[in-house]
């Protein structure tokens, strides 16, 4: 009954990095072998999403490792969450790996680049993939250790300076997840995300240390996802990282963390209750107690994240701060949905946030990719040293315009609708509670507040970054610059992606809306692991 | 025993953060790595360092009485792990740190550019 379907991702990414670690002495082999892989890649997540969410015979496919049955041995669960997840991470990465063949020095390339960018999609795949508490974390380790290597990749002394501050901050996190998983391990006596799902549902089981624990936890899935108040290594690691792989952070990494949040807090403790109601807190579902954090932690995101934007004066920094802020509104999305009991609105709200995480995926991923043509061309990402781009190159011009436009969420384009999605989501939440509770429904108009305050900073940085580059006299760099046309010819179909995403939007609302039902169809899960043994 | 094993952890977390918060690299990769460890005796301690039954070490069950005292083997797995992750990582570490050194030419992080 071991379907391999389920774990083809993970072992294309393990075969292709180690085969390109094999062939490193033959440089062009290893690009090539790069490249195959990650379409490969590309090609197995989208054979599983076929099985598991648009198949006239779809269904969620477990694979039990070594055979060894839950909740004993370690479970692979593909459901709805886990394909959309991947899906997101394979386009990004094949942009990504292709790109950096062009982009990346060729001398560079040759210091393991394309072993570790097989492996960072190896760690991201699995952490999507697993079904067992401390698996996710060791998939999360393998995941940093790759990026660690990334952000001292230059080796100058901002590139290990930043590195340093990462990976101490890092470690740091990775000891609160080990502290979070055990507690939970001891409190509820598994490690497996369905038979724990099992567990905290049934009476019996001591909730108070749960709530601590996955706090704990919690903190940890922030810092990956970059989250105020542990969003500070965001903006040095993503200005020390090579571009393409930037665009892998910001586009599969910090959706780890986010999508960490959802499996556990929605999946898993979805139907875990408190012993005792808390004030100010209308129903004694573990999610609520969790949602006003979440919710303050993603509007501040969204705060600093805007203000940072606007204030820095280099176009990666401006990215890089600007990805803080759109994973704010990612939170905000999440932390509406745990705040309310609503079945409906739950579902609209973690709707929105699965389509925003696509949109900032795809959109941020061709503009880090666009600040990377931009260094290629001129040599620095300084708004005060480039301008008057828009003349020397329109097409590159409309390309960097099409990811503004859907960055600020203009219609027909992908982010119009993950806004608009939370927008509504937020307006179904002040209509929930604008008769009689005060409390909730002035809460839900700072929430409203916030979002807009967020989408004027947005609309105003990405002003900046356009006119900063494109407009006004040329400087010297600029005229002295050659834009690489195949590189722009790239970014270009990422471009037309972002539009048919917008314009054929009915298919991508279709699968984002089986894996919203996914994320909160607890029952669902647990069925698919199929328990075995004594254990069942 | 549980009551040695519980101070044993606070020193060592509080040691570990006691280093961290120091100037010199090398004493903050000190304090990571004893925040590591106190981490994975904190889940040393976590089953409970019990007289061992055939049912959940199986291993026991070809043993006589009396039992030895011991902890969940399943922690033990999991320590296992963290401590080669954790291995992996400070060798990183200090390797990182060596190299930021010759970059900034100092050891104290604070006078580290940005």
């Amino acid at each position: 009954m071991n379907d391999v379907i389920a774990i083809a991702p993970i072992l294309m990414a393990f075969l292709t990095g180690t085969t390109a670690l094999l062939v490193r002495s033959f440089p062009r082999l290893q690009q090539i072998v790069s490249v195959a892989g990650t379409l490969g890649y590309a090609v197995t997540v989208a054979t599983l999403v076929w099985r598991v969410v648009f198949a006239s015979d779809a269904m969620s496919i477990a694979y039990q490792v070594g055979e060894w049955n839950a909740p004993f041995g370690i479970t692979l669960v593909a459901d709805g969450l886990s394909v959309f997840m991947l899906t997101i991470t394979a386009v990004v990465a094949v942009y990504a790996i292709v790109f950096s063949v062009r982009f990346i020095d060729y001398r560079n390339q040759r210091v393991y680049y394309h072993p570790l960018f097989q492996f960072l999609l190896l760690g991201a795949t699995g952490a999507f993939l697993t079904g067992d508490l401390f698996n996710l974390f060791v998939w999360f380790e393998v995941m940093l250790m790759t990026s660690y290597v990334f952000v001292a990749f230059y080796g100058n002394s901002s590139h290990t300076a930043a590195a340093t501050r990462y990976v101490v901050l890092n470690i740091i996190g990775g000891a609160f997840m080990l502290l979070g998983v055990g507690g939970l391990y001891a409190t509820t006596g598994t490690l497996n995300m369905a038979d724990m799902a099992r567990t905290v549902s049934a009476s019996g089981t001591e909730m108070g240390p749960v709530v601590g624990l996955s706090a704990l936890v919690l903190v940890t899935f922030a810092l990956k996802a970059g989250l105020v108040p542990f969003q500070f290594w965001v903006p040095s690691a993503y200005r020390a990282a090579p571009l393409p792989v930037v665009a892998m952070f910001a586009g599969a990494t910090k959706k780890v963390g986010i999508y960490a949040i959802i499996r556990l807090y929605f999946t898993v403790f979805g139907n875990a209750t408190l012993p005792t109601t808390v004030p100010g807190i209308p129903s004694d579902s573990l999610l609520a107690f969790l949602a006003p954090v979440i919710l303050v932690m993603g509007m501040s995101s969204i705060v600093v994240g805007g203000f940072g934007a606007l204030s820095c004066d280099s176009l990666d920094g401006l990215f890089a701060y600007s990805s803080i802020g759109q994973i704010g509104f990612i939170a905000v999305a999440i932390g509406i949905a745990a705040a309310t009991t609503v079945a409906e609105l739950r579902h609209v709200a973690l709707l929105a946030t699965l389509i925003f995480a696509l949109h900032h995926a795809l959109t941020k991923g061709l503009l880090f990719l666009a600040t990377g043509v931009i260094r290629d061309a001129v040599g620095t990402t300084q708004l005060a040293d480039v301008g008057g781009l828009g003349e020397r190159s329109p097409v590159f011009a409309s390309v960097f315009l099409v990811g503004g436009l859907s960055l600020v969420g203009i219609p027909p384009l992908a982010g119009f609708f993950g806004k608009f999605l939370i927008f509504d989501a937020a307006g179904r939440q002040f209509a929930a509670h604008v008769t009689g509770d005060t409390f909730g429904a002035a809460s839900a108009v700072v929430v409203l507040i916030v979002l807009l305050l967020g989408a004027v900073l947005t609309i105003l940085y990405s002003t900046r970054a356009w006119m900063g580059t494109f407009w006004g006299p040329q400087t010297d760099v600029i005229k002295t610059g050659t834009v690489d046309s195949i590189e722009v010819l790239i970014l270009g179909t990422l471009a037309v992606l972002v539009i048919c995403v917008g314009l054929g939007f009915e298919p991508v609302y279709q699968f984002a809306d089986t894996a919203a039902e996914a994320a909160v169809d607890t029952d669902g899960y647990v069925k698919t692991v199929e328990f075995g043994g004594e254990g069942a | 025993m549980t009551f040695a094993l519980a101070v044993t952890v606070g020193a060592l977390f509080a040691l570990g953060t006691f280093l961290l918060l120091r100037d010199d690299l090398v004493k903050v990769i000190w304090g990571v790595t004893l925040i590591s460890q106190a981490a994975n005796v904190y889940l040393i301690t976590l089953g409970g360092v019990t007289e061992g039954t055939s049912n959940s070490v199986p291993i026991l069950a070809d043993h006589h009485e009396p039992f030895p005292v011991t902890t969940d083997p399943v922690v033990q797995a999991l320590v296992l792990t963290a401590i080669v992750i954790s291995f992996g990582m400070t060798a990183f570490a200090l390797v990182l740190s060596y190299r930021a050194y010759q970059e900034n030419e100092t050891m104290d992080v604070t006078e580290w550019d940005q």
